[in-house]
């Protein structure tokens, strides 16, 4: 057993992976199996003692505990690897070998080298186009390096806390009963009964609206609590299973080292946070929410699948280190793209690389030398040969993956679901915040990074940027205290994006790992405060709670210092990285100068709405004194995890010395990851930074003590009263509470002419008279209802008649019988 | 016999067939039906024995078929009977028009 | 003519007559009659035909079991109306037509086929039809039936009728016992 780990110690992190999917399927299981017990629990028997078994009418807790502690162990593997990756000095293929473990799943085409013959005939066409592998095989495999190690142990590490938390968090859900006073309020408006499926939704949406674009609620929610409610049974299981399973998509999603794993798992994440989105789907606007998220995030993903079949056409493989070496050549020291225009005889003139070749070269994913000269196109082409690639194809494989990563990292234009999610609990907001949906973006851009082409990249550089603008204005005026979390998470995200666009590799994913800490941190400090108030997130509700709630109130303080950026604490180093590498960029390219303005101009608001909450919620009076007298502080089941999470945020990227934010350590354990092709296609900007990190980190510092300073003289110096809380601002303010009319473009061009189109597809389908009309009365031939019902009734009619020829009486039938049998002789005799 | 040939029989053959036919046909009594029954098979037994004698191919092959009618069509009379005395005591008739419950 | 023929005729005429009985008759009891009847000459045209184990076994089986099967139906069931079901002349025509048809159709069919010549080998005995059943088809001599011959492997045909009978015996068996079950007498339940 141990031998099978120390020749491959990359075997710990497959091993890690799989624990929560097994704790997956265990519930699963058990939760199958209660299910279909639960009828005979009454009746005794074998099937009631199973019911009995496994938790009987109350939700169980074993389960729970079953899926953190797997989670825990896949953390303390996920420790264990990281000191081994770190520790393992070996190089080459002795490390690939250790670290990394491939094989086919599917194998596409045939085993031997020759091209299918379809291929050589679209060859004879088109003699530039390349051939495929001999055998395409879609593979599963792992690969560790320094960046899955320290993501896996983020990820592991986070989510163990969030489990932890979780199981305080969600102490409701294990009664027998629970109610929902949630769902009460969102139905009042729509009337009292049941409504049709559909009809149910097009009136609560309008309810959705109205209380999603802050306007208050005319009675606070949770005090309602008469007899009537809305009540259910508790799904404490069913959460750690939807843990779980995310858990084991993120994990998967970081250890493959292929594309098309990368995408499954993908997926995975996304189902999962469809259902944990929609968790109390009872809620409409949590359903509403988590259809959203499940909608825009495939709207990305469409484009993700444009930018791998992109590859696999022309890259024949899906294994990021073999993309690389085909797009980038052998040579780890020299890794650039080569492009040429082919000549009229479809070779390729493989030393006149010019900066506007229409084609990429693509060279040989296995071998090792690079080649030189004029490379004629074989003959015979295999895969592994020579290619080309039109760049233009080239940049639409970048953007096409770029796009499933601004998908699911939420960035402009597709932002819109984020916020949404918040109708999730708090712990899957912190879990999809933090540790693992919106991480897979970033990770994935910073995986794929060597695919970019540089226009690529500069678009990445701007959604990055326009991302984190406008969230954090957005954030500004938030009351909802997990809203303004949310787009503060878009905003960061924007950062990492922006980093990862003009070449600050290490800097964007480094602010991963910090981020997903300080925002766990703040997540999990959001949950403990709604858990503590009862379920009120309305900011303008709370106030001075931290008499009430002090350890919360300094574990959040905690947070939002690291995440404005405070000197010393973790986010810092890796903004103040940021903001150098942008300020690089901009010095290496003037006119590229919004791409420092936005997020220098970010970070004061990152402080200024960062400090807004924790004034707004911790300090002042109470302005409302009911939910102040009941507010408490949470159990320890909950602190423990913030106070864990609080040493992370602060020393995580710790180095020495602490004052200098480039010495971060866990900065140089990602450095030795970075791809060769960030510093050899950044070099002058490298070059640069080194003279302008200083005057970068003042900028920061400057920017975050302005937004702080100025937050807390609007806040804690100038008590808000509750009427300029609540009050309508100017034109600005709203714009900026309506979050851009993002919501309301897309609504009127994209969701209202698809409901227009169904709705006409749906008129020309019903009659005219309305659905009210009993079927089969009325042939009405022009609409495709009409046109099917009378098919429907030709058959009908034709039936009736054929009705009347069984009489029932045997004689006839056997009459008829004869009868026939006389008319096939007479055909017979009479030739 | 060699005179006769193989045509008379089977037209005596085709005469029982056509009569059963009829009898099926024309019997309101389920047992009167299940006569004509017997009347086909007899009719389809003596074409097979026939054949037999005639056809030097065919020789025992013809009447092994016979036999095997014979017992199938004992078979067949003995559920049949068994049928129609249960119709009969639910229905207390044996009229086969009466045995209309599956008419469209 | 010589005697065959004359049996021929005066059989086959009794035979079409007792037929012609069946169809017409209105009573049960007398169809019946008529029946055993048009069994009986049946069997005899197997005599005629040389087939004699078919015509004793028509006889046993048919006139001996069959009838008394239908005669004791015809005793359980024929109460004095149910006797005597009429039948509407329209159907009577109708009837008739279709066996008229039929016949005719059939007889034109028979007189194309021509007569064929019986083949001139004696006429198999029950013992040969005992061997086909095994697959046999040759022994020497022909017609010993004391066992197979020392100097003469024995022929088999490819197909043998042993298992097919043995398959109709135990279907019998089964069709027996599942007439008895539908038949037997059942306690009406009286609410």
């Amino acid at each position: 057993m141990l031998d099978w780990f120390s020749s491959t110690p990359g075997r710990l992190y497959v091993v890690g992976t799989l624990l929560p999917l097994a704790a997956f399927a265990l519930l699963l299981t058990a939760g199958g199996l209660r299910a279909l017990c639960r009828p005979f629990r009454k009746q005794g028997g074998f099937a009631a003692k199973v019911y009995w078994t496994l938790g009987g009418d109350t939700p169980g807790r074993g389960g729970a505990y079953l899926a953190t502690a797997s989670m825990a162990a896949a953390a303390v593997l996920g420790a264990i690897g990281l000191v081994l990756v770190l520790g393992d000095h070996t190089t080459g293929a002795e490390r690939t070998a250790r670290w990394g473990e491939r094989a086919d799943w599917l194998r596409i085409g045939s085993l031997d080298s020759a091209a299918p013959p379809v291929w050589e005939k679209q060859r004879e066409t088109d003699p530039t186009r390349p051939a495929p592998g001999p055998a395409l095989a879609l593979e599963v495999g792992y690969k560790i390096d320094q960046l899955t190690a320290v993501v896996f142990a983020m990820v592991t590490f986070i989510g163990t806390l969030i489990f932890v938390f979780s199981l305080g968090y969600m102490k409701d859900e294990t009664k027998e009963t629970v109610a929902d006073h949630e769902v009460d309020n969102q139905r009042q408006p729509t009337p009292p009964a049941p409504l049709p499926e559909g009809k149910g939704e097009t009136d609560t949406h309008d309810a959705h609206d109205a209380h999603h674009h802050g306007t208050p609620l005319p009675s606070g929610r949770g005090d309602g609590g008469v007899g009537s409610g809305y009540s259910r049974r508790g799904r404490f299981g069913r959460f750690f299973l939807y843990l779980s399973l995310f858990c084991f998509s993120m994990l998967n999603l970081v250890i493959a080292d292929n594309l098309f794993q990368v995408f499954v798992s993908w997926e995975l994440v996304g189902v999962c946070s469809f259902f944990l989105i929609g968790f109390f789907y009872e809620r409409p606007s949590a359903a509403r929410a988590a259809n959203k998220a499940f909608i825009v995030n495939r709207v990305g993903d469409a484009g993700f699948l444009v930018g791998i079949f992109v590859a696999w056409t022309y890259l024949g493989t899906l294994n990021f280190e073999e993309m690389n070496r085909r797009v980038r050549g052998p040579d780890p020291a020299a890794p650039g793209l080569v492009r040429v225009t082919p000549a009229g005889d479809g070779a390729l003139p493989l030393g006149d690389a010019r900066a506007d070749g229409t084609h990429l070269v693509l060279r040989p994913a296995s071998a090792t030398k690079p080649a030189t000269g004029t490379v004629p196109v074989p003959a015979k082409p295999v895969c592994t040969d020579h290619g080309a690639l039109p760049y233009w194809l080239f940049v639409v494989m970048g953007v096409g993956i770029f796009l499933g990563c601004v998908g699911k990292s939420a960035q402009v234009p597709l932002q819109t679901w984020l916020p949404d999610a918040m109708e999730g609990p708090t712990p899957v907001s912190a879990l999809i915040h933090a540790a693992t949906m919106v991480a897979a973006g970033v990770y994935l851009v910073g995986r794929c990074h060597p695919l970019f082409a540089p226009e690529v990249l500069l678009v990445i550089a701007y959604i990055g940027a326009v991302t984190l603008f406008i969230s954090a204005t957005i954030a500004l005026v938030q009351t909802d205290i997990k809203r303004v979390l949310a787009y503060s998470t878009c905003s960061q995200l924007g950062f990492m994006m922006l980093a990862l666009g003009i070449g600050g590799w290490v800097a964007g994913l480094l602010h991963l790992i910090t981020h997903a800490f300080f925002k766990a941190l703040l997540f999990l400090c959001s949950g403990s405060v709604i858990h503590g108030c009862h379920h009120e997130q309305d900011l303008r509700k709370m106030g001075g709670l931290r008499a009430k709630m002090p350890i919360t109130a300094f574990a959040m303080l905690i947070g939002v210092l690291a995440i404005s950026g405070a000197p010393l604490l973790s986010g810092w180093y890796s903004k103040d990285m940021i903001l150098s590498a942008a300020l690089a960029y901009v010095s290496v390219h003037p006119e590229h100068w919004l791409l420092f303005a936005l997020p220098a101009l970010t970070a004061a608001m990152t402080a200024y709405y960062m400090f807004r909450l924790w004034f707004l919620a911790f300090t002042g009076r109470p302005r409302d004194v009911h939910l102040h007298d009941h507010a408490h502080e949470s159990p320890a089941v909950m602190w423990l995890p913030l106070v864990v999470l609080v040493v992370f945020s602060v020393g995580v990227a710790w180095g020495w010395p602490l004052w200098e934010a480039h010495a971060s350590q866990l900065g140089h354990v990602l450095e030795k990851a970075e791809p060769a092709s960030v510093s050899a296609a950044f070099a002058a900007e490298r070059a640069k930074e080194h003279h302008v990190h200083t005057a970068a980190g003042l900028v920061a510092l400057v920017a975050a003590v302005a937004g702080a300073g100025l937050a807390f003289a609007v806040f804690y110096r100038k008590q808000p009263t509750p009427e300029a809380l609540y009050a309508r601002g100017p034109a600005w303010h709203s714009f900026l509470l309506n979050k851009w009319y993002f919501d309301e473009a897309y609504d009127a061009a994209v969701v209202k002419p698809t409901v227009a189109l169904a709705r006409a597809a749906a008129a020309a389908d019903k009659r005219p008279g309305g659905a009210t009309e009993p079927d089969g009365k009325r042939l009405d031939l022009r609409t495709l209802d009409g046109l099917l019902n009378a098919l429907g009734q030709c058959a009908a009619a034709l039936g009736g008649f054929l009705r009347g020829a069984q009489t029932g009486r045997v004689r006839a039938y056997v009459a008829a019988l004869a009868l026939t049998a006389v008319v096939m002789l007479w055909m017979l005799a009479i030739k | 016999m060699t005179e006769l040939g193989l045509t008379p029989f089977l037209l005596l053959a085709a005469f029982l067939f056509a009569c059963g036919v009829a009898c099926v046909t024309v019997k309101r009594n389920a047992i009167g039906v299940l006569m004509g029954v017997e009347l086909i098979l007899n009719a389809a037994n003596v074409n097979l024995v026939a054949f037999a004698r005639f056809n030097s191919g065919f020789r025992l092959d013809g009447q092994v078929f016979a036999l095997m009618v014979v017992v199938l069509a004992a078979a067949e009379a003995a559920v049949a009977l068994a049928i129609v005395l249960n119709f009969y005591n639910n229905h207390a008739t044996v009229d086969v028009d009466e045995a209309n419950e599956l008419k469209g | 003519m010589s005697l065959p023929v004359i049996l021929f005729v005066v059989v086959a005429t009794a035979t079409a007559v007792s037929a012609v009985g069946v169809v017409a008759s209105r009573n049960v009891v007398r169809m019946a009659v008529w029946l055993l009847f048009t069994l009986i000459g049946v069997a005899l045209i197997y005599f005629l035909l040389g087939a004699e184990f078919a015509g004793a076994a028509q006889l046993i089986v048919y006139v001996g079991g069959t009838l008394v099967l239908v005669v004791f139906g015809v005793m359980l069931t024929a109460h004095g109306p149910l006797r005597e079901l009429r039948t509407r002349r329209a159907e009577w025509v109708i009837g008739g037509t279709l066996g008229a048809a039929l016949f005719v159709l059939l007889a034109a069919v028979s007189l194309e086929l021509g007569t064929k010549e019986p083949h001139t080998a004696p006429a198999p005995g029950t013992g040969q039809i005992g061997l086909t059943f095994l697959g046999v088809t040759e022994t020497n001599p022909p017609g010993n039936l004391s066992g197979v011959p020392g100097d003469k492997p024995i022929a088999r045909t490819r197909v043998a009728y042993l298992l097919p009978f043995e398959i109709v015996s135990v279907h019998l068996l089964v069709v027996l016992i599942g007439a008895a079950y539908l038949a037997r007498a059942k306690r009406r339940v009286k609410p």
